[in-house]
């Protein structure tokens, strides 16, 4: 078993980093956001289970040949509460190692959904007796201020919120091109795709690989969502609705470029340039090889 | 039936528009065409103060309530809290413009105030 440790291991620590690496610095994810979300989602689930196999096989190692047999064994020891043979030091060290970061992953996802539902009881409850009902389409919620705003509160009790401010600043299509956005967010429920990425971001804020991953994941959700509304209102409808609102908001203050404008410039940019999709045999075969990945350390964890 | 929403708007309302704290009482009598049981007005009164949005006092043996702050202090409230916010506060809320970086947040809040 120690040969698929070190394997498992190496795949971890290439998934962290090189992979990562590439795959936010990649261009063809403007063109199929759905395809790199499913990758990053693998990407991820991958190198979990492989940095948690590593340890996990090497320190079970003395225990039998394959992952199954030696779980097997262990329990067949610990049943007739003897200390199984083998089991030393840097095994226990391996073990010890592996239940941390378990612990720790599983934790602070815990922990960032606990603060994250709570946060939004707290601004919903708020919402709902502050804002009124928008008669024109049903869920959405109008706030009276004059700032153009638009956004939404993922969950089982979604809400739409709408601003005074944004409902004179844009025309009807601009509006539909803004709803039909904040609608695919809710829909296909991209707070759960983004937040694992970003819990896991705040863990190990140090390891390059989780900020890249954190920021391209946040990023391919606005497209995804930008592709939605644009199917649906059009790219000018979209492009008009962004600039006024970026407008708006950066007329009020006196910074002149931030990262603010420049990520607004990059969706416009997108939107203009029209990227094609790729043909379906390319997204089939990033689809399969989202797959692969998590198939690789799986199968090697169960067969070995 | 109105809606739970509906009535706390309601009751925010008649809050707001008081010169002076109010009894439940008092709320009741101003919403008289909704006929209101005095459980229901007690009930969206604790909802709203749990909120944060009402503060009672007591008054000999009555309770007082009102608004801890206007209409408007709220909505700037909830504008700050839906444009501000590190990107890295997870995905409590989906913005159409995404994350505003520390620097527009500050100028923001001055715009807000």
């Amino acid at each position: 078993m120690i040969p698929a440790s070190v394997a498992l291991l190496a795949l971890g620590v290439l998934l962290a980093e090189p992979v990562s690496r590439a795959l936010a610095a990649a261009r063809w994810p403007n063109r199929d956001p759905t395809g790199a979300l499913l990758l990053w989602q693998a990407v991820g689930l991958a190198g979990g289970l492989a940095l948690l196999g590593a340890g996990l096989t090497f320190g079970l190692a003395p225990l039998g040949d394959s992952l199954p047999a030696a779980v097997a064994a262990l329990a067949d020891h610990a049943g007739r509460r003897e200390w199984p043979p083998g089991l030393g030091p840097w095994q226990l060290l391996a073990l010890a190692a592996t239940l941390v970061l378990a612990a720790r992953l599983l934790g602070v996802l815990g922990l960032a959904t606990a603060r994250t539902l709570r946060a939004r009881r707290r601004h919903r409850d708020l919402l709902d007796v502050l804002t009124t009902p928008w008669p024109a389409m049903a869920g959405a919620r109008v706030l009276a201020h004059p700032m153009p705003v638009a956004y939404c509160l993922p969950g089982l009790r979604s809400r739409l919120v709408v601003s005074e401010g944004a409902l004179a600043a844009l025309s009807a299509g601009e509006l539909a091109a803004v709803l039909a956005h904040e609608r695919a967010h809710l829909r296909e429920r991209h707070d759960l795709v983004v937040l694992p990425f970003v819990a896991w971001g705040a863990t190990a804020p140090w390891v390059p690989g989780m900020a890249r991953a954190q920021l391209a994941v946040a990023a391919l959700v606005e497209m995804r969502a930008d592709d939605v509304a644009r199917a649906s209102a059009g790219e000018l409808a979209l492009a008009g609705a962004l600039r006024r609102v970026a407008g708006a908001i950066g007329a009020s203050e006196r910074a002149t470029l931030t990262s603010f404008s420049a990520a607004v410039g990059g969706r416009l940019h997108r939107l203009d340039q029209c990227p094609d999709r790729p043909s379906r045999t390319v997204r089939a075969a990033t689809r399969l090889a989202a797959l692969a990945l998590v198939a690789v350390p799986t199968l090697a964890l169960l067969l070995n | 039936m109105a809606s739970l929403g509906e009535l706390e708007r309601a009751v925010m309302d008649v809050l707001w528009a008081a010169p002076e704290p109010c009894t439940a009482r008092d709320v009741q009598d101003a919403l008289s065409t909704r006929e209101l049981a005095t459980t229901t007005v007690l009930t969206v009164l604790g909802r709203l103060e749990r909120k944060g949005l009402v503060s009672r006092a007591r008054d000999g043996r009555a309770h007082r309530y009102h608004a801890s702050g206007t209409r408007e202090d709220h909505i700037a409230a909830l504008m700050r809290d839906a444009l501000e916010g590190a990107p890295d506060r997870g995905a409590v809320l989906v913005r159409f413009l995404g994350a505003m970086p520390p620097e527009d947040q500050a100028a923001l809040r001055d715009l807000l105030r």
